[in-house]
């Protein structure tokens, strides 16, 4: 039950979903999940291979960075959110259009 | 036993949540399921021996992530955008007409195909992981231990990198001047 392949399944079906809702969605705030469900996804694959393939703790301490990094880019994400938000009044995905031109 | 069933557990929450997220139609509601998968996620953890890491993905993102995201979901008004078209399920607003999602599907064949491929080639377990299976050995001291020989360079960047983006995030979202 408990294999490496079971958890690479459950990370998949992670990145696909994630990769749904970022594809999916109009809403900025709700890519900006399904990017925490990628980023989660490839954290999975790290520590599951750390067990059952290179039997040393380096998948671990690069889960952690990942965590680190998704920290950081939820915090910048949702600030531009918020700023995006004071000068459009929406956060529609199709209205961020300044760069077109 | 306890394993199998923390794992089953934390299995059909991480995956059934995120499915969850995928077609709720409010955001909030997106958001608290995205708070149950992440808590999965550490349960998964868990089982995998990976105490610290559970216990990190805990603290950070159920403590901080999904906070955060709640107070821009609050902050920005809370509405989904519903498109006019919708797709096929009827489930949540997507773009797309048949050319785009036959296009995804035969993405979704050749990705599946590449993964079956990859899991048809698996390693067998070594007869230590599999020895020790059960077994919940602490693993807060090697990573320790690893953090500052091994990736001390990589740790020092990543608390730099930690004080930029939340210094230029306080910096992006402080309200306009008049």
């Amino acid at each position: 039950m408990m294999s490496l392949a079971s958890y690479l399944i459950i990370s998949l079906v992670l990145f696909i979903v994630g990769l749904t809702v970022m594809i999916a969605r109009k809403n900025i705030v709700a890519i900006l999940l399904g990017i925490e469900l990628v980023l989660n996804a490839a954290a999975l694959n790290f520590v599951a291979y750390s067990k059952y393939v290179t039997n040393n703790l380096d998948g671990h301490v690069f889960s952690l960075f990942i965590i680190v990094i998704a920290a950081a880019e939820a915090a910048v994400g949702l600030a531009i959110v918020i700023r995006f938000f004071q000068i459009k009044e929406t956060i529609h995905i199709d209205e961020a259009t300044q760069l077109r031109n | 036993m306890f394993a199998q069933f923390l794992f089953i557990a934390s299995a059909l929450l991480t995956v059934g949540s995120a499915i969850a997220v995928a077609v709720t139609k409010n955001i909030m509601h997106s958001c608290i399921f995205l708070l149950g998968s992440l808590l999965g996620i550490a349960g998964l953890y868990a089982t995998l021996g990976a105490d610290f890491v559970a216990v990190t993905q805990i603290m950070v993102y159920v403590g901080g992530v999904v906070i955060l995201m709640l107070f821009a979901v609050m902050l920005t008004g809370g509405k989904d955008f519903v498109s006019r078209a919708q797709n096929l399920l009827g489930l949540a607003p997507a773009m797309g007409n048949k050319f785009t999602y036959a296009v995804g599907i035969l993405v979704a064949i050749v990705f599946a195909a590449t993964n079956i491929k990859i899991l048809m080639n698996l390693p067998s377990a070594p007869a230590a992981a599999a020895a020790n299976s059960e077994a919940f050995p602490s693993t807060v001291r090697e990573i320790g231990f690893l953090l500052t020989k091994n990736h001390v360079l990589a740790f020092e960047l990543s608390s730099v990198l930690l004080l930029g983006a939340l210094v230029g995030a306080a910096i992006i979202a402080r309200p306009k001047k008049h």
